[in-house]
């Protein structure tokens, strides 16, 4: 056992922390404020990302079959673990997960066109599964797509369709068999281009960011844009989930937060003019954020490692997700303990700490324990897999 | 990057979880229960014949010379079967700090001895009202070239049956550890009744007098020794617990697996299923952090901060996976003919062995404060 990086990778890691320090412009940072971009799609961040395509980061953890450069799932966990520390809006879904299985599922023509516009920083797609009656249940989706001719006809309604706003394609889960006996059965995937007639988009405004209502009117598509066989869309919702779960729980972003905050302490007066952090409450929930730290570190390295062992179970996946996204809510609210009230106040008022970082970042954390699979769900896996506990219903 | 075990220590693991396991059934422990000190000797004894008593020992000692890293594969095996065995006091409190400290010929009175399992030694790690090591009330004066002890160690593990203990003292202007004869003139041992029902006893020294010969470490060294024995302790504390905590789960999801009301398992209730899912996330963070601790320590490299957290995560997690269990057996969880209790007793004993979690998050705590307030920023992992 020896859990440390190799030298290779501990280069790794501070050439993508020196890069992402660099595509992290003064422009990006400002256009980030407008909500509407603050998940990407503005000119600086489209100018930005299509920068790291052509520096070939895009590509890395591709397999070399799909033009990419085989990085090991450890390498991954580096670059994506200092993208977000860097807090760029990568859009992880659209590289990490959907293109590499349009390289390998999509038609010709569209893979030419859309897997190079991917790797080359030019192209973001928006995920379409989720609609307003089909949340953790998703295999109950509605949306319908009917043959007609050399086309499909398309019509719907998706929620919380995030980047929807400024992505090039929705990746679109639609029925195709209603009597399949099965309901996840019946589902194809479909590239719709969001300049498409019948397609429309409305902003849906949370708590924390800006993401979409989508609205699909008779939309007409060409079959070509139709990815993987009629009826078996269910195996690549479920492939990509999977690699979803690696992008949403890791440990550079939060620890980052943990040593701007306890430099914070460090550095502010208190009214007896002593440093902050030599308060003993503060010292205590510092103490218990790196306690979670530390085991979440571990497990986010030891993911990344068992996948290259080809070793990752299916409890251990959920675990990291239950665990990171349920420690991700107590860590912003230890953190902003620290700072007190003037925590609450936001990046651009008089008097934020940290630029508002952790007033943002809690409004965004609570979207973590439901999305990407519930938590409740994520336990089941557990109990059954890890424990072999019977389920019920 | 690395997290897997060599083949040796896998082997090493299937041999303790083999002798263990065919030792440590309820029959078996209710006899052991039954005695008046709990002490499993022949299983002692087996685990000495098989080599494993000798695990991290040289082997010019006697030993099979692995590191630390093996040995806490054996702990971890004990605590999934609550052996009746002393494995952390002497095979690492104080075997450990002796082989890297000791002079030769103290190595040589207790290592073979501990290997074969002959001789049994301990460690005093508090004392009444006292819980830091390197600052103990008992004193030593200089007398002629050995010294005087005056003072009170307890709950110490195993001191009846040991033949020495390691103790620290303090003298009038630096800390000594010494390698006590146990049965030296001037010392009393009065019986301790903990909650696991481990042998423990209160050491009383009224001006015990040592020699030379048994001063393991003086000065900075017997200060480096006492940090390096309590890392030691905590991370074998960690990994014990992680067999432990592990088994414990395994038993609830068995018993809840059939233990049937309103004509269904309990277990398919989605709220008994979740309490059992929160413990196995626990463990899994419990099991991550006593490998860091244990492989640092292995590796001989700065261990401080990653002991003080795999103990932290062994207060919380001893405590939480218990009551857990306890609670999803209902009535059966508590009743002393089935052997869940044992391992409940246990997770109370080494919850609070070497720092609570309070006592320990308050000691990082400052640490880190001493980081950030030294560098201005905290060196990055
Ligand atoms: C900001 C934001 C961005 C999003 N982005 C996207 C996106 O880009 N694309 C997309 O397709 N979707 C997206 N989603 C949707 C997200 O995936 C869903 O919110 C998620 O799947 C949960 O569905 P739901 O909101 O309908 O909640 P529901 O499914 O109604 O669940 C509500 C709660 O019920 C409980 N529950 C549900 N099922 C179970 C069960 N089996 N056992 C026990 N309890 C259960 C859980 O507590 C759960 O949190 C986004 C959501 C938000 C808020």
């Amino acid at each position: 056992m020896y859990i440390e990086y190799t030298e290779n990778q501990k280069a790794l890691r501070l050439r993508v922390r020196e890069y992402m320090r660099e595509r992290m412009t003064p422009a990006l940072l400002e256009e980030k404020k407008n909500p509407d971009f603050f998940e990407g799609g503005g000119p600086e961040f489209r100018k930005q990302f299509a920068q790291m395509g052509k520096d070939g980061w895009i590509s890395m953890s591709w397999p070399s079959e799909l033009g990419g450069q085989d990085a090991s799932a450890l390498e991954q966990y580096i670059f994506t673990d200092e993208v977000m520390r860097s807090t760029f809006p990568y859009p992880f879904l659209t590289t990490e997960a959907i293109g590499p299985v349009l390289a390998e599922y999509a038609n010709d023509e569209i893979r030419e066109a859309v897997v190079k516009g991917i790797l080359q920083g030019e192209t973001v797609i928006a995920i379409g599964y989720s609609e307003p009656a089909a949340g953790t249940d998703l295999a109950s989706l509605k949306t319908r797509a009917v043959r007609d001719g050399e086309d499909w006809v398309i019509n719907g309604q998706k929620m919380w369709t995030s980047l929807a706003n400024f992505a090039d394609y929705i990746w679109l889960a639609a029925r195709t068999d209603p009597d399949a006996d099965k309901k996840h059965k019946g589902l194809t995937m479909f590239l719709v281009p969001t300049d498409i007639a019948g397609y429309s988009c409305n902003p849906v405004w949370t708590l924390g960011t800006r993401t979409n209502a989508t609205f699909y009117e008779d939309v007409r598509l060409p079959d070509k844009y139709r990815v993987g066989e009629v009826n078996k869309g269910w195996q690549l919702i479920t492939g990509q989930l999977n690699r979803e779960r690696l992008s949403l729980v890791n440990h550079g972003m939060i620890e980052a937060l943990y040593t701007e905050t306890a430099g914070w302490a460090a550095a502010t007066m208190d009214r007896d003019e002593r440093p902050l952090l030599e308060q003993g409450w503060i010292q205590h929930n510092l103490a218990r954020a790196k306690v979670g730290l530390e085991a979440l570190r571990l497990m986010c390295l030891k993911q990344a490692w068992a996948i290259d062992q080809d070793q990752l179970g299916m409890a251990e996946a959920s675990v990291a997700k239950v665990y990171g996204t349920e420690f991700f809510v107590e860590i912003y609210r230890l953190l902003l303990e620290v700072l007190g009230q003037a925590g609450t106040l936001k990046q651009d008022s008089q008097g934020a700490i940290l630029k508002g970082k952790l007033e943002h970042r809690y409004r965004v954390g609570s979207i973590l324990t439901f999305g990407g699979g519930a938590n409740e769900v994520q336990r089941d896996i557990i109990s059954a897999a890890g424990l072999s506990m019977p389920r019920g219903r | 990057m690395d997290f897997s075990y060599s083949e040796e220590q896998l082997e090493v693991r299937a041999l303790a979880r083999q002798i263990l396991g065919d030792q440590t059934g309820n029959e078996r422990q209710q006899q052991i229960d039954a005695q008046e000190i709990r002490f499993d000797e022949k299983l002692w004894q087996d685990l000495a014949d098989a080599g494993l008593l000798g695990v991290a020992l040289d082997s010019e000692r006697g030993g099979m010379g692995f590191n630390f890293e093996t040995l806490a594969l054996l702990l971890e095996e004990v605590g999934r079967t609550v052996a009746a065995v002393p494995v952390i006091p002497a095979l690492v409190t104080a075997a450990l700090p002796l082989q890297r400290f000791g002079s030769e010929a103290q190595k040589h009175a207790c290592l073979p001895g501990l290997a074969n399992g002959k001789h049994l030694i301990t460690a005093a790690l508090i004392e009444p009202g006292n819980e830091d090591p390197a600052r103990p009330y008992t004193g030593a004066t200089a007398a002629g070239a050995g010294w005087v002890l005056s003072g009170s160690k307890h709950c110490v593990p195993y001191a009846q049956q040991a033949e020495q203990c390691l103790i620290t003292a303090q003298a009038e202007d630096e800390l000594l550890v010494f390698l006590l004869p146990l049965s030296s003139p001037g010392l009393t041992l009065k019986e301790q009744a903990s909650t696991a029902g481990e042998p423990q006893y209160q050491l009383d020294l009224e001006s015990v007098a040592l020699g030379e010969s048994v001063l393991i470490a003086r000065g900075e060294q017997a200060l480096e020794l006492v940090q390096w024995m309590q890392q030691l302790t905590r991370a074998a504390i960690a990994a014990m617990a992680t067999g432990l905590c592990d088994a414990m789960l395994r038993m609830t999801a068995e018993y809840t697996s059939q233990r049937e009301q309103f004509g269904v398992p309990v277990a398919t209730f989605q709220a008994v299923g979740h309490r059992a899912a929160d413990c196995y996330i626990d463990i899994e963070c419990l099991r991550l952090v006593s490998q860091e601790a244990v492989s640092l320590l292995s590796l001989g490299l700065d261990a401080e901060q990653a002991t003080t957290i795999a103990k932290i995560w062994t207060g919380d997690v001893c405590h939480r996976v218990s009551q857990a269990s306890q609670h999803l057996h209902g009535g059966t969880g508590v009743d002393r003919d089935y052997p869940l209790f044992r391992y409940c007793l246990m997770a109370r004993q080494l919850e609070l062995s070497v720092g609570s979690s309070a006592r320990l998050l308050e000691q990082l705590g400052t640490d880190i404060a001493v980081s950030f307030t030294s560098s201005g920023l905290e060196t990055i992992d």
